[in-house]
């Protein structure tokens, strides 16, 4: 306001790292971007927690789960993967972190070494699905069919994250850590969070009849 | 508010209407991003599904009028009954109470200049639009819908609906969920963070905790219904095994999905109507809302509570006595809350002095009708009754009462009550009472004798029915106070529509408490010239502060008008924070719902690669958006 411009932050003039970190530090609030994220999130939770509600009423309402000539899910490859996927939360946060300190390209790297690892980690999941699909399909039974919704949407959301990484990456580093993309970075970040905890949700529902 | 000001503030009004104003013409509206050309693009939208709604209820009740009836074919009835559900639920109350009323009155309630994404605002619209579209397009091609609105299966899997009818059921309902969810995103960031300053929680309108309530209602209920609708479309398309109880599926999974989201939306459809009715009341009884902290607590309350009933849409299904039982008592928790808004209301009305003119006297209606519905929902709360009358023309009562007493008869007022804000002319007021009075007798003879009729055995959804059951006076006087409804209804619009042309150019009769009130009607492209301040829950009424803004627009001060901007403030104190850049006019959003259109229109269809490669397109249509670095 011409009154307070002097005391209230122009957010879209932070358009340089330092800037907008200057910005990012002043704030007394979230930014809507935040807040737009966030709720985003708590709507796909809720999504993945009616999926993992439907899996267990279709379990307890069976009985035998997974039906004869299924065999139990091993433990061992999803939940190593998974485990690597876990990993890269703390490089999210050390990128977020770098982005709220200014420091463009430190963000860049942690998110880079983040993605690299979210790719294998797809790549991993999509080998897993090939060799269970030998086994079941989802065409079989309703524990197929739940159990591949539930890999599916995780490993959709996966994907949409992926995606997410290599704009948020590209406009970073050809156009800046401007204020607009600092918060992109923050919402990316909190993206992964979430998507790994779902992720960790999901893995403990389709690995619990071998648990 | 018609105020007199000096060449310099009229310099400074000047510059902030070429900062905020948007492309004239038919480009200017589709690429719009201002939050009242939203508002209205949904209203009327809204209204013409209303129309469609209301015509093929005409046609139910046309068929129903005698005994034996020919009027529709048993197919044709299947398909209009279950068009009317989905028509008034999906594409009118919520979208007409959120979509038009929320979006047009929320940022102008709170001293805000938008929505806190414009973007995302319009592409929740084309998206409604487009998912609205979509479904109408099946009835037009003979393939609408016809499992009724709650669509249960066995009944809407492939073996007994084999044609794609109910798949234009499935995706449109994931298609217009998208809209609903973004939607309600961005009106709890923009309550959250848009308020004017010193609008604290604590002084934030009864309306806006009402839209809150129901921003985060849709947020936490829609994903049950796309789980839901998803695994139909999988059963029914893929081959997939959900409701299939030979392999291991379970039919009940999908009445459990689209009920846990089902009960919150009746909360949904209610809780904006009850913020239309704390605006209201307070401005024709000229005192403020009673118990003002326990109604906002209320309305919370109500859509909290609502997440824990869904079961006594099915205590005919077999539950055990303990899960039924449990879910009855949560149900009558619900009357509580409720009571208190009631109560509040009534005590409202009773201690002011009631200038008895057409909005209030809707609200007064619905006052009458909340009452009515509340208590047959009480009724059905009682789980022996429940099951006696279960799927009987009783729970039609029921529901029309709560649904078109209760939450229909505030828009209706709303749209009286803000008429002369939108359009800065006033309506007729003499044939406003009258259409007041058609349309609230209209409703008592056409849903008050389906409680009877209910009892007496009518089972809903019967295309006809033979002579002598005992039911056929009750259905006639049922659909001759049909035609008076829709008379009531037609004469609303009539009155609205020739006072846009003819109506006087005056103030509103009434003095508002909320802030949409402070600005000029209809409101200027930048709302506010003055960003204002804020320090009672009835800014209107604070003299003082509105007289304060206008020294400052004298002298230059709080007017952003170096910039297409707008204040941000925290989200409990309301403390400025930031001045956030906003987007002007867009193209991206319509085009972004229209490859998502022909996503889903090539899914009905099983053309997967083309509904990938529209995704794609609508994929890259997010990358344009990026381009300019403003809020979304």
């Amino acid at each position: 306001m011409t009154d307070a411009a002097g005391q209230v932050p122009r957010s879209a003039h932070a358009e340089r790292s330092r800037a907008a970190a200057a910005v990012d530090r002043s704030r007394a609030a979230q930014p809507s971007g935040w807040w737009g994220m966030a709720l985003f999130l708590c709507s796909e939770a809720t999504l993945f927690g009616t999926l993992i509600g439907s899996y267990f009423y279709l379990n307890f309402g069976s009985h035998r789960w997974p039906p004869a000539g299924i065999t139990p899910p091993e433990i061992p490859g999803p939940a190593i993967s998974t485990a690597v996927l876990v990993g890269t939360v703390p490089l999210m946060v050390l990128g977020a972190a770098a982005a709220r300190r200014g420091r463009r390209w430190s963000a860049v790297r942690w998110i880079v070494a983040a993605f690299v690892i979210q790719i294998a980690y797809l790549a991993t999941q999509v080998l897993l699905i090939r060799h269970d699909l030998l086994d079941f399909t989802p065409q079989g039974t309703a524990y197929g069919s739940i159990y591949f919704t539930l890999l599916f949407a995780d490993h959709a959301h996966v994907l949409l994250g992926l995606l997410l990484n290599g704009a948020v990456l590209y406009k970073v580093a050809r156009h800046g850590l401007t204020n607009y993309w600092l918060i992109g970075v923050r919402g990316l970040a909190l993206y992964w969070y979430v998507v790994v905890g779902i992720t960790v949700a999901v893995l403990f529902t389709v690995l619990s009849p071998s648990l | 508010m018609a105020t007199t000001v000096s060449p310099r503030a009229k310099q400074y009004t000047d510059e902030l209407d070429r900062l905020w104003t948007e492309r004239p013409g038919v480009l200017g509206w589709l690429t719009t991003t201002d939050h009242k050309r939203i508002g209205i693009m949904y209203f009327f939208t809204t209204l013409a599904f209303f129309g469609a709604g209301g015509v093929e209820a005409l046609l139910i009740r046309s068929q129903l009028i005698g005994p034996n009836g020919h009027v529709l074919s048993p197919q044709a009835y299947d398909e209009v009954f279950t068009m009317h559900g989905i028509t008034m639920i999906f594409l009118f109350v919520i979208p007409m109470t959120t979509g038009a009323f929320g979006n047009y009155l929320i940022p102008l309630m709170i001293g805000a200049r938008d929505m806190a994404f414009p973007r995302l605002n319009a592409l929740s619209f084309w998206i409604f639009l487009g998912s609205g579209l979509f479904m109408y397009a099946a009835l037009l091609q003979g393939h609408a819908p016809n499992a009724g609105w709650f669509d249960y299966v066995p009944l809407a899997s492939k073996q007994f609906d084999p044609g794609n009818n109910i798949d234009y059921y499935g995706y449109g309902l994931i298609f217009n969920g998208i809209s609903s969810t973004i939607a309600s995103i961005n009106f709890i960031v923009t309550i959250f963070k848009l308020r004017a300053p010193g609008m604290s929680l604590n002084r934030m309108p009864l309306f806006c905790f009402a839209f809150l309530a129901v921003a985060f209602a849709l947020l936490f209920a829609l994903p049950s219904l796309s789980v839901a609708a998803l695994f139909l479309e999988l059963d029914r398309q893929l081959g997939f095994h959900f409701y299939d109880a030979a392999f291991g599926g379970a039919p009940l999974l999908w009445q459990n999905l689209f009920w846990i989201f089902g009960h919150p939306e009746v909360y949904i459809i209610i809780l904006p109507a009850f913020g239309i009715a704390t605006s209201i009341i307070p401005a024709f009884v000229h005192r403020r809302m009673v118990f003002f902290p326990l109604v906002a607590l209320a309305e919370i309350l109500v859509a909290f509570l609502g997440f824990g009933v869904w079961v006594h849409h099915m205590f005919t299904v077999g539950f055990s006595t303990l899960t039924t039982v449990y879910f009855a008592a949560a149900s009558l928790i619900i009357v509580i809350p409720s009571a208190i808004q009631l109560f509040a209301w009534i005590a409202t009305i009773v201690t002011g002095t009631p200038d008895f003119q057409t909005p209030l006297l809707f609200i007064i209606g619905f006052i009458v009708y909340f009452i009515i519905g509340g208590l047959s929902g009480i009724t059905v709360a009682a789980i022996p009754f429940d099951q006696q009358v279960h799927d009987s023309y009783y729970i039609i009562a029921h529901f029309h009462f709560v649904i078109f007493g209760a939450a229909v008869f505030p828009i209706l007022g709303g749209m009286y009550f803000w008429f002369p804000k939108v359009t800065g002319r006033v309506y007729h007021e003499l044939t406003g009472k009258v259409s007041f009075w058609l349309t609230f007798a209209g409703t008592f003879i056409t849903f008050f004798p389906m409680h009877i009729v209910g009892i007496l055995g009518m089972p809903r959804r019967n295309y006809t029915y033979p002579p002598d059951m005992g039911w056929t006076l009750l259905n006639f006087i049922e659909s001759i106070g049909s035609y008076l409804l829709a008379a009531g209804l037609i004469l609303i619009v009539a009155n609205l529509a020739i006072s846009y042309f003819r109506g006087p150019r005056t103030d509103p009769p009434f003095e508002g408490d909320t802030l949409e009130w402070a600005t000029s009607s209809p409101p200027p492209p930048y709302n506010f010239a003055v960003i204002p301040t804020v320090r009672s829950p009835y800014p209107m009424w604070d003299k003082e502060d509105r007289e304060r803004d206008n020294q400052r627009l004298e002298r230059g001060e709080g007017l952003l008008n170096l910039e297409h901007a707008t204040p941000a403030t925290t989200v409990q104190d309301a403390q400025l924070d930031e001045i956030l850049s906003m987007p002007s006019h867009s193209p991206w959003p319509p085009l972004t719902a229209l490859a998502l259109t022909g996503v889903f229109a090539m899914l009905v269809m099983q053309h997967y690669w083309i509904a990938f490669g529209f995704l794609v397109v609508g994929g890259l249509t997010l990358l344009g958006w990026h381009q300019n670095e403003e809020q979304a």
